[in-house]
């Protein structure tokens, strides 16, 4: 057993590190939050030439071929920064399924685009429930000559409105099992007969109804086979479960930190408000949440990273993550006192983003499930 | 980051389960978080005996001394996977084997090492130790303790009181706390450790009934015991940094029993849930139940981690720091948890007297709802880990 990271693995996060402090202060994110794409081109150019797009991809799609693990450190730093803009939506969406389920001619001409920077991606999977589910996929793909038609709708989908291509979950049949009939459809996010609708949420993300109204996709637009896309979308919601609990682990040591140093200087009662056990405790709580995040994270992410991913370590880092985020923030508020209250302060940034991380790949509903199931319940 | 059990962990694993097959009855799920009751003393001496042969009682202990020198990652396991079945007789009373042995092979003479060690390694009657710390007037504040030690010649005498003395009435040492300097210039300078033999003329040892009637803890009284100086541990006076160590060992200890004895609770408590109608449908499929087993599952995965985790830094050379308070924190919040949770699923059934006919799950969630709140005050308070955490791990300043 070694908890520990690789010399390489600690150069990346400093480097991350690094980057973001610069490129992705507080100030920016406050701006991206109003501004209408939503995230930094330039900073998203240069995250592209750093190799961060193409970070777990092979060499000949552009990438640097690194490890699902250190994609997961990637992403821990961009979490604690809240870096906005569509990485989640690209890479954890969508380059890791067309990576490992995509033709070898969608992966040469799609991965190198993601890699480069110059292609953004999105994912459409929830429809009006909201829920991650094969029996909620009620969007109808009917075969017309050698196209599919495209009608319905699919809500939540993240950075839509920048993205070149969304994969869509679609229904091409009807069988046994809800997963079964289930296609996953590569659809040009700018065609003809597909609309966007924001959905303003409350984390100042940027999420759509996305609405297709007789939209025409190609046959070979498909990713894997017709009618056996749900185990994709598995996939899909599996790696992104983990990727956005690193995200998840990044934001809830930076609250800690935030919180811990602000108990440091905060003087009440002629005395630092750290030295009273009622703050002295709740931090240590948090510290407890976090590191119980950081270790089921680590663990789960460590499971793909070779090859072995296990579906009861990846529900519970969410699970956990889902729980835990929320509490920590409103623990770090309550300790802030006012001033965490307050538009100007960070914390409120974290709090605001908690539903979005929730519900994204798989709620807690969901994976508790899966653990249930997994039980044998 | 490697998280992967070698071939040695999982070999252990499965010797102990074929262990447990063997000499225990089929069904048997135990509480056995809070050992130490000795009720049928010579049944679990004669289980602590065999695991000796099987060179499992001792494991990460040297050869010399009657271990193996496992790593402390297969003593961890070793730790889950007992608790898992409920063997008992794997702690003789707990401190020789996790707090004594250790601290006598880092701090005690050679003479002391060979007379004690080999004792606690067979999985002997005489090898059955107690703690003596507590004090009416020390609890939380353990350092506050007045039991006297004074030199006589060749000699200590010891005069004074111990309290909530776990096994003492089955021990035959006492590892005992004693004040040497009472005029330090802090009250932690003036502290010693002792061997006590619990047979020394002077020695009293009365029962004390927790509430739920069992014989598990003792006051200790000490009126003028005649001790050896070969009996000191260490230094005279530096007893205090003994002490953190020996606690560091016993904090350990807790999440890896914790996590295997919750763990066989799940799994019995979700084949109960399997098995149990009402009004026409399955506990199991009651998804109040399957949110609550769900949750117990999650957080008993944070403890597994945790617990490896410590184990890991330790076995790196590194001295953990706030680990240990975390992961009794942790532990002693998921025993609460599981018996609470645990009690809910039962229902009405969660009153019957654990050892009766009427008992489900052979008591194993009366004794942990009975249990859990015992073993949160014991070795420490929450409110004291957490105080640790946020001092050592966190940097705020002292609050007392
Ligand atoms: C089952 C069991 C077995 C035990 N076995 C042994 C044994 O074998 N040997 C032995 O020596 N002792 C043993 N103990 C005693 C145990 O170590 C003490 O009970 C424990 O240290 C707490 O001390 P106390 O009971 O005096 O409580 P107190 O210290 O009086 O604490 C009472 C309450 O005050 C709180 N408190 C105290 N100080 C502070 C502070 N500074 N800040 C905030 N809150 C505070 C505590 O958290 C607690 O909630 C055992 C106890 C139990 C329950």
């Amino acid at each position: 057993m070694d908890f520990s990271f690789t010399e390489e693995q600690d150069m990346l996060r400093m480097s991350a590190k690094d980057f973001l402090a610069k490129e992705c202060p507080k100030a920016r994110v406050r701006e991206m939050a109003k501004d209408e794409r939503g995230y930094d081109p330039q900073v998203w150019h240069c995250m592209a030439e750093l190799g961060w797009m193409g970070l777990v991809l092979p060499e000949e799609y552009g990438g640097t071929g690194a490890s699902f693990m250190d994609l997961v450190i990637l992403m821990e730093e961009m979490g604690r920064n809240i870096l906005p803009g569509p990485f989640f939506s690209t890479v954890a969406l969508c380059a890791l399924p067309l990576l490992e389920h995509g033709s070898s001619e969608q992966k040469t001409k799609f991965l190198p685009q993601i890699a480069k920077g110059e292609a953004m991606w999105t994912f459409g999977l929830a429809e009006s429930s909201g829920k991650h589910k094969a029996s909620e996929v009620k969007l109808r793909a009917v075969l017309k000559g050698t196209n599919y038609v495209l009608q319905g709708h699919k809500l939540f989908v993240t950075d839509a409105h920048v993205a070149d291509y969304i994969l869509v979950a679609g229904r091409t049949g009807e069988g046994e099992r809800p997963e079964d009939g289930i296609t996953l459809f590569i659809v040009d996010a700018r065609g003809p007969n597909v609309k966007m609708e924001a959905i303003p949420t409350i984390g100042g993300d940027r999420q759509f109804k996305v609405s297709f109204d007789r939209a025409v996709v190609s046959k070979d637009s498909i990713l894997g086979k017709i009618g056996n896309g749900w185990h994709i979308a598995d996939f899909i919601l599996q790696r992104a479960a983990v990727l956005k609990c690193a995200e998840m682990s990044g934001a809830c040591q930076a609250v800690l930190d935030m919180t811990s140093s602000y108990a440091k200087e905060r003087i009440q009662f002629d005395r630092p408000i750290g030295s009273f056990q009622a703050i002295q405790h709740k931090l240590a709580d948090m510290l407890i949440d976090v590191e119980a995040v950081q270790y089921l994270l680590y663990q789960a992410a460590w499971g793909v990273s070779v090859g072995l991913p296990s579906l009861w370590q990846i529900s519970a880092a969410k699970a956990k993550a889902n729980e835990a985020y929320q509490r920590i923030c409103i623990e770090a508020i309550a300790a802030h006192g006012a001033i965490g209250y307050t538009m100007d302060h960070d914390i409120g940034l974290y709090y605001r983003r908690v539903k979005a991380a929730q519900f994204a790949a798989g709620d807690t509903d969901l994976h508790r499930e899966v653990i249930a199931a997994e039980l044998g319940l | 980051m490697d998280f992967r059990l070698g071939e040695k962990e999982l070999a252990l694993k499965e010797g102990i389960r074929k262990f447990a097959e063997a000499e225990l009855p089929p069904d048997l799920v135990r509480n056995t978080v809070i050992d130490g009751e000795f009720r049928d003393f010579e049944f679990e001496i004669s289980m602590s005996r065999k695991l000796a042969q099987r060179g499992w009682l001792v494991m990460s202990w040297p050869e010399k001394y009657g271990g193996r020198s496992a790593s402390l990652l297969e003593q961890t396991i070793y730790e889950m996977e007992i608790a898992y079945w409920g063997i008992p007789g794997a702690w003789m009373g707990i401190s020789g084997i996790q707090w004594v042995g250790p601290c006598l092979m880092m701090f005690g003479t050679e003479e002391q090492r060979e007379k004690y060690l080999p004792l606690i390694a067979s999985g002997q009657k005489d090898g059955v130790w107690c703690t003596g710390y507590s004090e009416p007037n020390a609890g939380s504040d353990f350092a506050n303790i007045r039991t006297r030690a004074l030199r006589d010649g060749d000699d200590y005498i010891i005069n004074g009181q111990k309290v909530w003395t776990s096994v003492a009435h089955r021990a035959r040492w006492c590892w005992l706390a004693v004040r040497t300097n009472p005029n330090a210039a802090k009250k932690h300078h003036g502290i010693s450790i002792f061997i006590v033999d619990m047979k020394s003329p002077g020695v009293t040892v009365n029962p004390i009934l927790n509430y739920y009637g069992r014989h598990h803890f003792n006051e200790v009284f000490f009126d003028n015991v005649r001790v050896p100086a070969s009996n000191l541990v260490g230094e005279e006076n530096k007893g205090w940094y003994y002490l953190m160590q020996s606690l560091a060992f016993e904090r350990r200890s807790i999440a890896p029993t914790t996590y295997g004895n919750l763990k066989r609770i799940l799994e019995e408590l979700a084949r109960y849930a399997g098995q149990t109608e009402y009004e026409g449908q399955l506990l199991s499929k009651n998804p109040v139940v399957r949110a609550k087993l769900a949750d117990l599952a999650i957080d008993l995965e944070v403890l597994k981690m945790f617990a490896f985790q410590l184990a890991w830094r330790i076995s790196q050379g590194q001295i953990p720091v706030y680990e240990s308070s975390r992961n009794k924190i942790m532990g002693d919040d998921l025993m609460r948890q599981g018996a609470i949770i645990g009690a809910d699923i039962l229902g009405i059934y969660s009153q019957v007297d654990p050892d009766s006919k009427w008992a489900k799950l052979n008591g194993a969630i009366q004794g942990a709802y009975l249990g859990f709140p015992g073993q949160a005050i014991a070795a420490g308070t929450a409110e004291i880990e957490k105080s640790i955490i946020a001092q050592f791990r966190l940097g705020l300043p002292k609050s007392y």
